[in-house]
């Protein structure tokens, strides 16, 4: 039984990609997209990894999904993907072009069906490695949490995660300079006066602090933590400027600054302190672990929360 | 058939897909879209290996890196949303192809 | 035995009304009657299988938490689908205004 439900997932996955690729027209292609990501989180329920499909349903496909629908605004929703090649010029001109394109692709068939039966056979074959469930798990009484995900994203690998917070502001700052920064301040939406928005808006936003908080704190012993938790704070944010209050580009600048560069400056500063006191950058005290990690979590969801909404007040003129 | 392996196998195929719109999509979202489906095979193969090496609990290494990766993926594609709204704006071209 | 017979039946309830909200949401001809199908059978569907999973659960936090997740469904599909029924009739005035 529980074989039906793992096949008939896998074909919808697979089917929506194909709809998303062939969809006629760009704005079911990113609804699809919506129902693909969603299909995906159900995935990763089933394979157990509850903390990735929280993630996967908030960020890759409710955050992208914003951005992407968004988008449609710009470019023309009726775009269709066979609309080139048709030339109304004599002498068979049309023909020419077309056998001229059907080499490539036929070319470029063969080359994905090729690749696709060698990464199948790799994936097939691949060997037993037994991973490193069994390391991770024997110093889990050390790392100061009781959830072994949390344990490797703030304790073992804490190194990575404090890089991958600075990824996502150099994100940032590149969307800046691709869009000049110019607009950025003066990038408030036009205030809708729905009172029903403002109001559905208003009943939202403490329940997604309320539910952030908890993500963040009940991180230590299960599903939940930094990133979860700041896709809850930075829908938050997103609602209040679709509700016409843009509140994030309206607070002073140096705030703003400060809680972009709160997580990553917080997190360096704990690791040069530990580096001081004759550790390594991030080796955190055993009997401090789980508080450190805790106030690490915070900072990091309160300025990845930002960065998320910067980048939505930013895209959406 | 264990569960990891229809995964396993369907990341692989994801991934094909994602590849084949890379190239053959005209439109620059339905290349970022497909960016994103590509991503979407590779952290299904990583997350379907984690089940694989489970003892009681899932090998959490594969997953603090999907996790990670997902929101530098997602960032990464709004860099490129950025981008190809900002040519949009400046050229009115929808697609990189010179055919007029 | 008499509960599990009323989960199953209140599943099936619930499963009855997604089915028919997605009819309507394939067949009806235009979006307000899709909006329309789509909100009502849906939540319903919704409030039943909660109901049948909190039944099926038996504990009454556990319980509490799906009622609060069914209210706030209800809540945000409520305000989405009047924001694209506002969104079309805005459409529509525009056209027609543009017609005369």
């Amino acid at each position: 039984m529980d074989i039906l439900i793992d096949i008939l997932l896998a074909l919808l996955s697979v089917y929506l990609a194909f709809r998303c690729m062939l969809a006629p027209k760009l704005s079911k292609a990113v609804f699809v997209f919506f129902a693909f990501g969603l299909t995906l989180a159900l995935a990763w329920i089933r394979l157990g990894a509850v903390d990735v499909a929280i993630a996967e349903a908030a960020i890759a496909s409710g955050f992208m999904g914003v951005l992407l629908l968004d988008s449609l605004r710009d470019f023309s929703l009726t775009f269709s993907k066979n609309h080139n090649v048709i030339e109304v010029k004599p002498n068979n001109s049309v023909e020419v072009k077309n056998r001229s394109e059907l080499f490539p692709k036929i070319g470029l068939g063969i080359g994905l069906l090729l690749f696709l039966l060698i990464s199948l056979e790799a994936v097939w074959n691949i060997p037993e490695g037994g991973g490193l469930t069994a390391l991770a798990g024997s110093k889990i009484s050390e790392s100061g949490v009781e959830h072994p995900v949390t344990a490797v994203l703030l304790n073992y690998r804490a190194y990575d995660t404090w890089l991958e917070i600075g990824v996502i502001l150099m994100g940032l700052l590149a969307i800046f300079a691709a869009g000049g920064i110019k607009q950025y301040r003066k990038a408030g939406i036009t205030p809708s006066q729905d009172p029903i928005l403002r109001q559905a808006i208003l009943i939202f936003i403490p329940v997604l602090f309320l539910f952030g908080a908890f993500l963040l704190y009940f991180g230590k012993m299960g599903p939940g933590g930094a990133f979860q938790a700041a896709v809850m704070w930075g829908a938050i944010g997103i609602l209040l400027h679709l509700g016409g209050w843009p509140v994030f580009t309206e607070i002073p600048r140096r705030l703003r600054l400060l809680m972009l560069t709160a997580g990553l400056g917080f997190f360096l500063f704990l690791g040069l302190i530990f580096m001081t006191t004759g550790g390594a950058l991030f080796e955190y005290p055993p009997a401090y672990a789980g508080l450190l990690i805790l106030m690490i979590e915070t900072f990091g969801a309160v300025s990845i929360a930002a960065a998320l909404t910067a980048i939505f007040a930013f895209l959406t003129k | 058939m264990e569960t990891y392996k229809i995964y396993s196998i369907t990341s692989v195929v994801l991934f094909a897909i994602g590849l084949g719109g890379l190239f053959l999509a005209k439109h620059f979202l339905r290349k970022i879209i497909a960016t994103i489906i590509m991503g979407g095979g590779v952290f299904l193969c990583l997350v379907s290996f984690a089940d694989r090496d489970s003892l009681s609990y899932a090998d959490p290494v594969p997953h603090a890196l999907v996790i990670t990766g997902i929101v530098v993926a997602v960032t990464a594609a709004a860099f490129a949303l950025s981008l190809a709204r900002r040519i949009h704006k400046f050229s009115g071209e929808e697609t990189f192809t010179d055919e007029k | 035995m008499i509960k599990e017979l009323l989960i199953v039946l209140l599943l099936l309830a619930g499963c009855f009304f997604f089915l028919a909200g997605t009819l309507g949401l394939l067949r009806f001809p235009d979006l307000f009657s899709r909006l329309h199908a789509l909100t009502n059978a849906d939540n319903l569907g919704l409030g039943f299988i909660a109901a049948g999973m909190a039944l099926y659960i038996a504990s009454p936090w556990t319980s509490v938490k799906i009622f609060l997740i069914w209210i706030l469904t209800l809540l945000s599909s409520a305000t989405s689908s009047y924001l694209i029924a506002r969104f079309q009739r805005g459409q529509d005035k525009s056209k027609n205004r543009r017609e005369e």
